[in-house]
């Protein structure tokens, strides 16, 4: 069929009656209302997925692909409550040891197979089995055990696990349909809403939309078949390359350099999104092992020092607001009026007075490394806290590694008991507070973990749901602010931008960076 | 004539061992590894996940017997599969391979394009306004940065004047690339070709052609470039071998799909066996073709067989 377009473009070419003939033919389409013209967004990012396999990858890059070709049993919705998603409903036993999911009916793979209950326990048994070398294996919890009944998937942990639900809802939980695995090779078979089309590694990676999906996820508002028909995610390593190809039309979206992406906020023919909803939180963490800084005082001073202000809005052009909580804003029991009860606040005077306390002050400055590794943004924030803390007399000497280095090197630093004592900052994100467990109980991320009080604390969440359950999260948080073990500064936390031009309309983006298309329209 | 062939094998082969081998210590001895890379976006790997990930990798082993184990692996032709993905490193190199060998060829063909005749020029005109102007774009073009050009390449023409996409492995994507690189490395061309016919003019049997009454084109053309060349396919090898290691930077410019970007990404990854895939096809490569003129140069001149 001859799009209204095309049939435009005929006519504009015949010089005659060009303009005359034009008019009607537009009037004419709008009232015949042809279908649309197949609308296609390219889309460019700065890495490509190194696996299209969600069990098999933890990068974000990898999974926000396999998020649009896969589905999640559970979903979240802005709060951090959960909803159904490939399951209808569940229930969970009085112990919190047995997950009951029965899955809604009627879901179709796109290679036309049913997805049902035994497909849910294959792919749980998938994601748990130590010879997948799932990445993500340890935050699916304590499961011991799946079985099937009909259109229910039970699932016994060994032990409860409150933040269960969440992390179904997750992106790296995403179940594949077990044709995907039939073969020697990973066939990315999903029911999500964009159907895998080809890959060429590092370049391309190209999806068409789903006729028959459904959608369920509370973030989305088109219930069924994206409005796009197909996707084609490119890869362009090069900021300045990429915002080239947004700006000459090349692609529809792209991800903007920081700096770039200041610029695009404020002209009209782009729009900027955010990751609101990533659920990353960056923390400033101190060295506590190793003295001073094993001194509450200092520490607190040094929170106070920091104008997290200035870091959202000069560091970060404004792109990122500062969060008061040591996890993310948006996430199950986070409570940012109650943190900013319990943290630190914006007081270089009052810091000062604590230093001079503790027997530091303009003639005896507190000499510290600022340890960070490189990304943009954080690199500007450093230099303003470097300001800042000279200005309650600590000398902070910034240390910049790359990532995979320094993550390294934190964990020898956060053994030590002497020697230079450090601030550091570092970010993280999930869908759920109880990243605070893998970050906090010793040994912790890096080795961060701290004592057996706060270890007893991030089990016993672990064990309890609900109110209970908020209420011993929100003492752990406090635990950690009132003792400023952790600083929280901003979220979201990193580079997660996205631009597009002023003619895409319904892009969004969700938990852990998932980007959702599903709304999208473009316009002519 | 065999003997020197055999000796250059003997010799290639053990320096493409040796670099398999140092460059397996040094990527060990680079902070981080592939699962601290791997882990570093998001916290969901218990320090005691992250160790069962290294020994099921063989991350765990003493550095010298993961590089042994690879270099004996690597020269029975297995290179193993990359961390991230799981795929043999062999395909993911050849599948990049045409494309970069594309992109060297295309490169090194505007460089010479461009560079032997400017060279020319300038050694005909030496010392004059034209020698001086060559010159300095010679200069120019070593000191501009390719990445800096690339950018400015696109700015012109893929955003100004729209006539060229900006990213992506196609016909109409080389253009650009193929000019970025022809412009660095024709002022090495000029600068060589220069002086090696600077060189030549200055011999005898340049001053009999010419009291034999050549005509000047003739002498310049037939009697002095064509032993200037010969000198020039020496370096415009090594370039090629070079080119053929990957144009990292401006493969990452134009989004160009070759081991490059390839070798790029395994770094930052520190996808070990990736990195070490891109070292071997690389030091192959440069072997390959300096053995190559090695040999060629014993067939073009006795002398050097005895050496």
């Amino acid at each position: 069929m001859m799009s209204a377009k095309m049939i435009l473009r005929t006519t504009l070419s015949r010089q005659a009656i060009r303009r005359s003939l034009a008019a009607a033919l537009v009037a004419a389409t709008a009232i015949v209302a042809l279908p649309a013209a197949a609308a296609n967004l390219t889309v460019a990012r700065s890495v490509d997925a190194d696996s299209l396999d969600p069990q098999k990858t933890g990068t974000t890059q990898s999974l926000q692909i396999t998020n649009l070709i896969f589905d999640t049993l559970l979903t979240m919705d802005k709060d951090g409550s959960v909803h159904p998603g490939l399951a209808d409903k569940w229930t969970v036993s009085d112990d919190g040891k047995t997950y009951a999911f029965t899955i809604r009916d009627g879901v179709k793979c796109h290679d036309g197979s049913n997805f049902d209950a035994a497909a849910v326990k294959f792919n749980v048994d998938r994601a748990v089995d130590p010879a997948t070398v799932n990445p993500n294996a340890s935050a699916w919890g304590p499961v011991s055990g799946t079985t099937v009944d009909g259109n229910v998937v039970t699932v016994k942990l060994s032990e409860p696990y409150g933040p269960f639900t969440s992390f179904l809802t997750n992106i790296q939980s995403s179940l594949v349909c077990p044709s995907s695995v039939s073969g020697a090779e990973f066939k990315p078979i999903g029911t999500g809403p964009f159907k895998f089309v080809g890959w060429t590694r590092n370049d391309s990676i190209q999806l068409e939309a789903n006729g028959e999906y459904k959608n369920v996820n509370p973030l989305i508002q088109n219930p069924g078949k994206p409005y796009i028909d197909k996707l084609t995610l490119k890869v362009i390593p090069e900021a300045v390359a990429r915002m080239a190809a947004l700006r000459s039309g090349e692609v529809d979206m792209a991800e903007p350099s920081l700096e770039e992406a200041g610029d695009l906020k404020s002209d009209a023919g782009f729009k900027v999104y955010a990751a609101d909803l990533s659920g990353q939180q960056m923390v400033a963490a101190f060295t506590w092992k190793i003295k001073p800084l094993d001194n509450p005082d200092i520490r607190k001073a040094i929170g106070m020092a920091m104008n997290r202000d200035a870091y959202a809005n000069i560091a970060f052009e404004g792109l990122v607001g500062t969060g008061n909580c040591p996890v993310a804003p948006n996430l199950f029991a986070t409570d940012e009026a109650l943190c900013a009860s319990w943290g630190v606040k914006y007081d270089p005077e009052a810091a000062k007075a604590l230093m001079v306390k503790a027997g530091y002050g303009p003639d005896h400055l507190l000499k510290v490394k600022l340890l960070v590794h490189k990304l943009p943004g954080w690199d500007q924030m450093h230099q303003i806290m470097q300001q800042d803390l000279a200005a309650i007399g600590v000398d902070a000497e910034i240390e910049t590694r790359e990532v995979a280095a320094f993550f390294d090197y934190m964990k020898g630093v956060n053994e030590k008991t002497d020697g230079e004592p450090a601030v550091w900052t570092m970010g993280m994100s999930g869908v759920d507070p109880d990243y605070l467990y893998f970050l906090w109980k010793r040994p912790g991320f890096v080795n961060m973990g701290l004592n057996a009080d706060l270890d007893a604390m991030l089990e016993q969440q672990r064990q309890l749901s609900g109110d209970a359950r908020a209420a011993k999260i929100h003492d752990i948080e406090k635990y950690l602010m009132e003792n400023a073990y952790a600083i929280p500064l901003l979220s979201p936390g990193w580079g997660w931008l996205m631009a597009s031009s002023a003619k895409i309309d319904g892009f969004k983006m969700g938990y852990m960076v998932s980007l959702l298309f599903n709304d999208v329209k473009v316009a002519e | 004539m065999i003997r020197l062939i055999a000796k250059r094998l003997t010799a290639a082969f053990a320096t493409v061992l040796a670099v398999i081998l140092l460059s397996g210590v040094l990527v060990h001895v680079v902070p981080g590894d592939p699962v601290t890379a791997m882990m570093a976006q998001s916290v969901t790997a218990t320090p005691e996940a992250m160790d069962e990930m290294r020994s099921r990798l063989g991350l765990d082993l003493p550095v010298w017997m993961q590089v042994g184990r690879y270099a004996l692996n690597a020269l029975s032709g297995d290179l193993g599969t990359t961390i991230r993905g799981n795929e043999p490193v062999v395909r993911l190199l050849l599948e990049r391979l045409p494309n970069t060998f594309m992109l060297a060829v295309a490169g090194l063909g505007i460089a010479l394009l461009l560079g032997i005749p400017l060279g020319f020029v300038a050694a005909v005109n030496r010392g004059t306004a034209a020698d001086a102007a060559v010159m300095i774009v010679a200069v120019l073009g070593v000191s501009i940065p390719g990445f800096w050009l690339g950018l400015v390449l696109i700015q012109v023409f893929s955003l100004h004047l729209r006539w060229l996409p900006v990213a992506g492995t196609d016909f109409r994507n080389l253009i650009l690339p193929a000019l970025t690189l022809g412009l660095t490395y024709c002022a090495l061309v000029a600068r060589m070709t220069r002086s090696a016919l600077v060189e030549i003019l200055a011999e005898d049997y340049i001053r009999t052609a010419r009291a034999r009454g050549l005509r000047e084109h003739q002498v310049l053309i037939v009697h002095a470039l064509r032993p200037a060349l010969i000198s020039i396919v020496t370096v415009v090898g090594l370039v090629f071998a070079y080119l053929m290691g990957g144009q990292v930077i401006v493969e990452n410019v134009f989004s160009w799909n070759g081991i490059g970007r390839l070798a790029v990404q395994a770094m930052l990854q520190r996808d070990y066996p990736m990195i070490q895939g891109f070292i071997v096809i690389f030091a192959t490569s440069v072997v390959v073709v300096s053995m190559s003129l090695d040999i060629l140069y014993g067939f073009l001149d006795p002398r050097m067989r005895q050496r």
